[in-house]
């Protein structure tokens, strides 16, 4: 709670600093959705996926959704803390009453405050252009899930924002992100990939995450696998940034 | 009876404190102690453990082997309680946002914050306010460290190398802002390789060499440690026989160039009255105490000698 409080100052500043930043708005907020009407824009609103129940469109919005929400938290964490590593401001924030991890959490919820208006965006795009209809639980729900469900996200972020440095940040990040979105089916749906791939991709928590959110436009209950690759993958990458950044404070 | 233990607390003790890197030990049963109010200046060439004192009195590194205890407690606990404003040569500053909103975030995070406009004057970034941090030059950059060191009133200000990058003009106005600290109780701790810096404003200077302290007290007492004085004088009459004046007593060193000698004697009325007795006349004599820069490298260097025999 005195944490909170702390980073508070901290939050705000972070998020005065990300609205400022017109090309990471673009990025995070403004690109999921051209994606999406890249991807569904000529495609038929009545036509349903194999298999799925679900039109081209309402398949594919869920996807950039959750793609939107992706890019905002993991580029948000994982550059900005290596790069403040490296200036020293991780560690003049050391000499202030602000926990260590009031960093982190303040980075995570300034993330997270963007994340929002990227998932809600594909939403009313979708709504307004591809005419997808969903009851308004359905929408309550999938917004939910989708900006609960990047924490994960947000956690690998800080855990590769603390482990590489320099030069090597960029490249990490990019591999990681494009390597989720893409086999994870952000992008297409992974019935198209051949069967050793979608057999990898299955147990990707981008494809859990995605999973979670068509569950949710099926009206069904979300299947335990995904609710379990979500949970194992939020406690690696949270472990594994919980120890990164001890291992960092010790060294600086 | 609270007021005793209060002032026999020292700002900061470090007890026997060691650090190593591997093989190098960069501290070497460190044991020292500031008292309020003290304005102190941490001298050493490169690679003194100045930087790594620094770390271990903030918390930023753990020691190996010691206590370091600051105003009684943790330096971690003494920094969450707003007692410690420190500014450090490697510390960063947030970029993408204006001077201002920095100094305000410092402000907030202080448990005793001065109004951010007060904070800013005193820096002398008030002009410089909307600016963005990134967009600074070095010496700017280091008057909003400054700010952010100055944000709320602590006891104990630590300052690393704080002018550099300044200009006269600035560094002028930085000490002045500094002995002003100073002047309201505050312990101030600043390391620096500008010597004159150490002489004008420090009341006490320590001398780090190799992780150990090799002096602690006044400018004045250092120089009196370095004991020597310097004696210059020209020989234009007769070649100068270089062995013969090495022979003079109380000699440290001596340096010939063209018809020029400088000596630096731990005695210098006995070394004068030698070199009459050699028959020599010299003519230009001059005889003057030691600046700081010239004590401290005597000290450093006596210490070296000592370490390679």
């Amino acid at each position: 709670m005195l944490t909170t409080l702390a980073s508070w100052g901290l939050i705000k500043l972070e998020l005065t600093r990300a609205l400022r930043n017109r090309k990471f708005l673009f990025f995070s907020v403004l690109y999921p959705s051209l994606l999406f009407l890249l991807i569904a824009g000529s495609a038929s609103t009545t036509e349903k996926i194999d298999g799925t129940g679900l039109t081209l469109p309402t398949y594919m919005m869920v996807s950039m959704a959750s793609f939107g929400a992706l890019t905002a938290v993991l580029m948000g964490n994982s550059e900005r803390i290596a790069k403040e590593r490296e200036s020293g401001w991780v560690r003049q924030l050391r000499l202030t009453t602000l926990p260590g991890r009031g960093y982190v959490l303040a980075k995570t919820a300034s993330a997270a405050v963007v994340s929002l208006p990227s998932i809600v965006i594909v939403f009313v795009v979708a709504a307004l252009v591809k005419d997808v209809r969903l009851d308004a639980w359905q929408w309550l729900a999938l917004t939910g899930a989708i900006w609960a469900g990047s924490l994960v996200f947000a956690a690998l972020g800080v855990a590769i924002g603390y482990l590489a440095s320099g030069d090597a940040v960029r490249p990490v990040t990019m591999i990681v992100y494009f390597g989720l979105s893409m086999l994870g089916g952000l992008w297409m749906p992974t019935t198209t990939f051949p069967q050793w791939l979608q057999d990898i991709a299955r147990w990707l928590p981008t494809h859990a995450y995605a999973s979670l959110g068509r569950a949710i436009e099926q009206s069904h209950a979300p299947h335990t696998t995904d609710l379990l690759v979500l949970a194992v993958s939020f406690a690696l990458f949270a472990g594994g940034a919980a120890w990164l950044y001890r291992k960092d404070t010790l060294k600086a | 009876m609270t007021t005793t233990a209060v002032t026999t607390t020292p700002v900061v003790g470090f007890e026997r404190v060691g650090k190593s890197y591997g093989n190098v030990r960069a501290v070497d049963g460190l044991t020292l102690a500031l008292h309020p109010g003290e304005t102190v200046a941490l001298l050493g060439p490169n690679g003194a453990g100045k930087s790594t004192t620094l770390d271990l009195l903030l918390g930023l590194k753990q020691p190996d082997t010691g206590t370091v205890r600051v105003l009684g407690t943790s330096p971690r606990e003494a920094i969450v309680a707003g007692r410690v404003g420190a500014m450090l040569q490697s510390g960063g500053l947030m970029d993408e946002v204006t001077v201002a909103e920095l100094v305000r975030l410092a402000c907030s995070l202080h448990p005793r914050p001065y109004p951010v406009s007060e904070v800013l004057a005193r820096a002398g970034v008030t002009r410089i306010a909307d600016r963005k941090v990134d967009k600074l030059s070095g010496g700017q950059a280091q008057r909003v460290r400054f700010a952010l060191a100055t944000a709320g009133d602590s006891d104990l200000i630590v300052l690393d190398e704080p002018t550099t990058g300044m200009d006269v003009t600035t560094r002028q106005a930085f000490w002045a802002t500094m002995r002003e600290q100073a002047d309201h109780g505050r312990t101030v701790l600043f390391a620096t390789h500008y010597l004159e810096e150490a002489d004008a404003v420090a009341d006490r200077v320590l001398v780090l060499h190799r992780g150990r302290l090799l002096a602690d007290g006044t400018a004045a007492e250092i120089k009196a440690k370095a004991g020597a004085r310097r004696i210059s004088f020209d020989l234009p009459d007769a070649p100068i026989d270089e062995d013969r004046l090495r022979g003079l007593p109380f000699l440290a060193t001596l340096d010939v160039s063209g018809r020029t000698v400088r000596i630096q004697s731990t005695d210098a009325d006995a070394t004068v009255h030698a070199l009459y007795g050699l028959g020599l006349y010299p003519r230009n004599l001059e005889v003057a105490g030691l600046g700081l820069e010239q004590a401290f490298m005597t000290i450093t260097a006596a210490e070296e000698a000592k370490s390679t025999c």
